[in-house]
């Protein structure tokens, strides 16, 4: 780009041809960048478009029993709720829950804190009676290439599949001590069939 | 009629030639860049791996070295090794 605005500025001193006057743009701004030609600053700005993306086609097409509170979505879109409805001919079938995810600026190289919210937490044996979510792709099965749709998608099947409603067997001592945040929880995934 | 030619300006597009639209880390259209890059091109160049699955170099590094134990592929999951056609 650096050559061919030089050339150009070149050329002003002689009478320049029509088509340079047609193709004549304002510089971009400059951004401070590396040797290898990459931004010096981290901008995570640029990164939330991935976000607005993913917003925007979970409103505009939604999975089945999925929609977003769109009124839930915060400015800079760190925090989302969203509505699932448990599947026909389910243990849930009919029951209403929403999840509630909170993105932080490393976004989607970290995962999303999604837990449970509201009055009604289903009763699962990995779901936790204050929301929290036993599910390895919420931690260490993270992967760049997941999505909230694909969050979603997890969370359903993985009600869907249950075939008894309980809860995990050591939600009491677990409710009482856990931090508040589930991704600081050392989860031991051992289940895979639910 | 006879024309001639006083002057002619070439101009030539170019693309990548992947197997999929967008990237599968940024959601970005291969096209265009990473979210960290501001001219497409070669200086944010498409990389593949050995599993065929093709992202942003930038996107792909930066995930690889955030990765600690595992570096696999975030489409499949295979260990990732880069494809150097």
């Amino acid at each position: 780009m650096s050559k061919i605005v030089k050339l150009f500025k070149n050329n002003k001193k002689d009478k320049p041809p029509k088509a340079e006057i047609i193709t004549e743009q304002k510089e971009p701004e400059p951004i401070p960048t590396t040797k290898c030609g990459k931004p010096l600053v981290l901008d995570n700005t640029r990164w939330e478009k991935r976000l607005q993306k993913e917003l925007m086609s979970l409103i505009k097409e939604p999975p089945p029993g999925v929609s977003v509170d769109e009124d839930s979505v915060t400015r800079n879109l760190s925090q989302w709720k969203i509505n699932i409805t448990g599947f026909e001919g389910t243990l849930y079938e009919g029951e209403n829950f929403q999840l509630l995810f909170k993105f932080n600026h490393k976004y989607p190289f970290d995962s999303p804190e999604v837990t449970f919210i509201g009055n009604n937490i289903p009763v699962h044996p990995h779901v936790y009676s204050n929301g929290h979510i036993c599910l390895s792709i919420l931690t260490e099965d993270w992967s760049p290439a997941l999505s909230v749709q694909s969050v979603c998608l997890s969370i359903a099947s993985m009600l869907s599949s249950c075939r008894e409603k309980k809860r995990p067997p050591d939600n009491t001592l677990y409710v009482n001590t856990c931090n508040k945040n589930p991704k600081k929880t050392k989860w031991w995934y051992h289940d895979d069939s639910v | 009629m006879k024309v001639t030619i006083k002057s002619w300006m070439g101009v030539a597009s170019w693309r990548w030639i992947a197997n999929d639209e967008n990237c599968g880390i940024c959601r970005m259209s291969f096209e265009s860049t990473c979210p960290e890059c501001a001219l497409p091109g070669d200086n944010c160049p498409l990389v593949w791996g050995v599993c065929t699955h093709c992202f942003h170099m930038h996107c792909i590094v930066k995930w690889l070295n955030l990765q600690t134990m595992n570096k696999q592929c975030p489409m499949c999951r295979q260990a990732w090794k880069f494809n150097f056609h």
